[in-house]
């Protein structure tokens, strides 16, 4: 498969990337243990089988040490940090912080105060304005493109938004995931499907006390095109590899 | 093939990706297509493919980022037409 050129990242853009990186680790050991203390203890959630995905996220990760896109299903507003914690514990992101994922969340949402701006900004977020000016988004992404690229991790959800149908649509996936990845080489592509016990739909929140189930696979991935298409098929394998995930969850519940 | 037969061709492909039809209306060179036509961002690389097959064209990944009005698109198609 073809790679596409990474483009280039000013070199003003990629100061500020590594400036919040490293604001984010010196927080990291307080940030990160007070959210897990809030998802679990605060708002109750559970995951099942919480050290399997922890130890397959560990295997994928110290497997290679290379570039690592994980590519999620979309159901509530805060899946970024659910999918967070469900992957590492506060020990495990202190000592390989690499592997706390990069976000892209829409910027009216996530950084609409000065208060969630810091906040956002600490936890790894490039706020984005989906459908916002052109030269901006490609910014944005440009950034987490480069630092996938160096080996950071990035948490991408391939519809771009939450599904509204409450299941995964594999034709909705948005080409620039696809993008993204014919951008990076060598990029592995982790597909992880959560979803909570009561959530039949799309949602601003889990239920409280809510528990989740799902799984975690590394996809193959693949295609003879060239170009955008290449770039479409790439995101549509994604998305259809986690709606067979979303099947085998809804299998396994039955 | 002349502007005003790219810009119709334009046109008709992107309708059924517009949301906003009032826009359509008075649609020109000018008009935005995600602000104006209210075309939703990621189904925008639908639209370029489908300008790929009417043309007969390839566009890089990198020229979609440069396409924001009708008239964005119809000047990258009479590019690459030649």
């Amino acid at each position: 498969m073809a790679l596409r050129p990474i483009a280039p990242l000013p070199a003003g853009a990629r100061r500020r990337l590594v400036l919040q990186r490293e604001f984010s680790r010196l927080l990291s050991p307080l940030a990160i243990p007070l959210i897990g203390i809030a998802l679990r203890w605060v708002l109750g959630y559970r995951i099942e089988g919480l050290q399997d995905f922890r130890r397959e996220y560990r295997r994928i990760c110290l497997e290679r040490n290379g570039p690592v896109m994980i590519c999620a299903n979309h159901l509530t507003m805060i899946d970024s940090v659910v999918i967070a914690w469900a992957l590492g514990s506060p020990w495990w992101y202190f000592r390989h912080f690499r592997t706390l994922p990069w976000n892209i969340p829409e910027r009216s949402i996530f950084a609409a105060t000065p208060y969630m701006r810091v906040l956002v900004y600490a936890l790894k977020c490039l706020p984005v304005e989906r459908g916002g000016n052109r030269a901006e988004v490609t910014e944005v992404l440009t950034q987490l493109t480069h630092a996938v690229s160096n080996c950071e991790v990035a948490l991408i959800f391939p519809e771009a938004g939450r599904s509204r149908t409450g299941r995964v649509n594999p034709d909705s996936a948005a080409s620039g995931v696809g993008r993204i990845y014919r951008s990076i080489p060598d990029c592995r592509v982790v597909c992880v499907y959560l979803r909570g016990d009561h959530q039949d739909d799309y949602s601003d929140m889990p239920a409280r006390g809510e528990r989740f189930r799902g799984s975690i696979s590394v996809a193959e991935l693949k295609t003879d095109y060239r170009g955008l298409r290449a770039s479409r098929d790439i995101a549509h394998q994604i998305a259809q590899r986690l709606a067979e995930m979303e099947q085998e969850y809804f299998d396994d519940r039955q | 093939m002349d502007q005003t037969e790219i810009f119709e061709k334009v046109v008709k492909i992107l309708t059924p990706y517009v949301k906003n039809q009032q826009a359509l209306e008075g649609v020109s060179l000018a008009t935005h297509i995600l602000d104006d036509l209210k075309v939703n961002s990621a189904r925008l690389v639908d639209v370029v493919l489908e300008f790929e097959d009417a043309f007969d064209i390839e566009i890089d990944d990198d020229d979609v980022d440069k396409v924001e009005t009708v008239g964005n698109a119809v000047e990258l198609i009479e590019a690459k037409i030649g």
